[in-house]
């Protein structure tokens, strides 16, 4: 059992206005195990910003409890209400590294400043902040702009220095609230894959809130989908994208894998219109590649006959996903006996109703 | 050169350099209130504008009392016209300077009619400041000191350049009304020796110097804004 971090129980955030008042945050629990990548998905107004600011307290949470790093931060049960104090949370804050969409960096400093802005407060002397400040440019690739002014860098690399500023006190986790959402594919790429290095060399935990799938696909381990301020769905990245449950996260996934072209496909050909021994199937299968010889042993021991409509394989974690759409067709005994045999090989079946996935 | 001068404008010589109603002890007046009044103001107006974003609702230090104080007071003092406020403030005047009139006593209504209207800059400058700055400081840990000084007023610094170069052309406006107080100065000279004395061209160069010196405070604040800014190099 890997060692938890981050620990949410029962987070509820509400917000209260004139006369009417926004839970954005609804009885959330949720758990992050150390040196993992947490992916936190879901649609702009989801509730994401506001639960991962509960982690540092950006956002103080109506009720629940949040223990971070064996520190309880916020607890309020049965009324009673346990808040860290504010000289303590500042101290812990500097444990937890976070950076934004929009960068969020001091533009009148220059990026060395900035760096050296997060360590005023260590016990370091003023030469060893610039020493280690300039450390962490290079550790991002930036040492060479270190006199540069923001504004003078491209989206890339001020989140470059965004993130060399949050890991200036050498901190265990770090918040990532869109940060790469605002950054173009390319740059997109190169800062998840920094994320996913610091994660591997510094065993760093991260926690990364997007809404972008292709995000979470190239680095995450573990996803938790959210929807109108609840958590719906949690799992390994694989698990999700192979066997979600929730029909926002197939929706989530979907965008990502080809199986939303797919679908879009058999519907505009009318291909989904079935004879009554005929059913459309999606075939997801984890690993080594599913042969010919599989559709070929369904015709032979199950006289099934099997049409592949769409194939697509993904990476995901550095294992192959693939995921097929074939009609097949025989006899309604034959197909179910086909289906378990294929269920049997660890292949992960949804049948296609009308163009949309349901769970098989 | 001189003659023509002399010519022109024989009441402006009539007036001389030195002595009671001459030229330098009036632009001495001039510069005496408007520096003054500007640190005293200036400082006042600060703390009541970075007071009201601190204590505003969706500041660091929400705190709806002490907001409430602090618009109160400003909204009072910039509620009561200029002129008006030499009058009434005079009783105040005398407890803090020990007299009613004269160039040092109209510090005290000058600072106190400036304050509020630096105040009010003060804080839609430091408004500008975006939200997620102030929010990334305090995910790093930062103080309170640490968000006012590093991230408010060094972000807002151009901002901050460019509203004072407002507030002190302002004030030199102020400064003009002070004669009414006999504070002196050159709004007095172009008032008092100019227009009642039916002197037109006094109050021509009167007018003139006043409006060197806006020119070159605002000449001044313009460069030092530009120079200051680093958001959109």
């Amino acid at each position: 059992m890997a060692e938890k971090i981050i620990e949410l129980d029962n987070i509820s955030v509400t917000f209260k206005q004139k006369d009417k008042t926004i839970e954005a945050v609804k009885n959330v629990s949720l758990n992050i195990n150390k040196g993992d990548i947490y992916g936190i998905v879901g649609y702009s107004g989801a509730g994401k910003s506001t639960l991962v600011r509960v982690i540092n307290l950006l956002q103080q949470p109506s009720s629940g409890r949040a223990k971070i790093n064996g520190d309880l931060f916020y607890e309020k049960i049965d009324g009673n209400e346990k808040v860290i104090p504010l000289k303590k949370l500042r101290e812990k804050r500097r444990k937890i590294g976070m950076i934004f969409q929009h960068f969020n960096l001091l533009n009148e400093q220059t990026v060395v400043q900035n760096v050296a802005f997060a360590l005023k407060h260590s016990s370091l002397k003023e030469k060893e902040i610039k020493a280690k400040a300039l450390d962490l440019l290079k550790l991002v690739g930036l040492e060479e702009r270190a006199d540069a002014y923001p504004s003078q860098l491209s989206g890339g690399q001020q989140q470059r220095v965004a993130i060399a500023r949050a890991l200036a006190n050498d901190p265990e986790i770090l918040i990532s609230d869109e940060g790469t959402s605002a950054l173009d594919p390319k740059n997109t790429v190169q800062i998840l894959d920094l994320l996913k290095r610091l994660n591997k060399e510094l065993g760093l935990t991260v926690v990364l809130i997007t809404h972008e799938m292709e995000a979470v696909k190239r680095i995450a381990d573990r996803v938790a989908v959210m929807e109108n301020g609840e958590v719906i769905e949690t799992g390994g990245l694989l698990d999700i994208f192979t066997n979600a449950k929730h029909h926002l996260t197939r929706e989530f996934v979907g965008t990502e894998s080809g199986s939303a072209k797919a679908l879009a496909t058999l519907q505009a050909a009318n291909l989904v219109e079935l004879d009554d021994d005929q059913e459309c199937i999606q075939l997801t299968y984890i690993g080594a590649a599913v042969s010919e010889s599989l559709i070929v042993k369904l015709y032979k021991d199950f006289d099934i006959v099997a049409n592949i409509i769409y194939g697509n394989i993904e990476i995901l974690q550095g294992t192959p996903v693939g995921a097929l759409f074939v009609i097949i067709k025989g006899s309604a005994e034959n197909r179910e006996r086909a289906t378990a045999f294929l269920k049997k090989q660890d292949i992960i079946i949804n049948k296609v109703e009308e163009g949309e996935l349901v769970n098989g | 050169m001189a003659e023509l001068f002399t010519k022109y404008f024989p009441n402006v010589v009539y007036q001389g350099w030195n002595g009671d109603g001459g030229w330098l002890p009036a632009i001495g007046q001039t510069l005496y209130m408007t520096f003054w009044s500007a640190i005293f103001g200036g400082i006042l107006g600060l703390i009541f504008g970075i007071g009201l974003v601190l204590t505003d609702s969706d500041g660091i230090l929400p705190n709806r009392g002490l907001f409430s104080f602090f618009d109160k007071v400003v909204s009072f003092f910039r509620a009561i016209p200029f002129i008006i406020l030499l009058a009434f403030i005079a009783p105040v005047t005398q407890k803090i300077v020990g007299t009613q009139i004269g160039t040092t006593a109209a510090l005290v209504p000058l600072s106190l009619g400036v304050f509020p209207f630096y105040a009010r800059q003060v804080q839609v400058a430091l408004a500008s400041v975006d939200h997620g700055i102030i929010e990334a400081a305090q995910s790093l840990g930062a103080t309170f000191s640490d968000i006012i000084f590093d991230v408010y007023l060094r972000e807002a610094r151009s901002e901050l350049v460019r509203v004072t170069t407002v507030t002190l052309i302002s004030l030199i406006g102020l400064t003009a009304m002070a004669g009414a107080i006999g504070a002196g100065g050159l709004g007095n000279m172009a008032i008092a020796y100019g227009y009642n004395r039916f002197a037109n061209d006094t109050t021509f160069i009167a007018t003139l110097l006043v409006l060197i010196f806006v020119l070159l405070v605002q000449l001044i604040g313009d460069l030092l804004a530009r120079v200051l800014n680093h958001k959109n190099s």
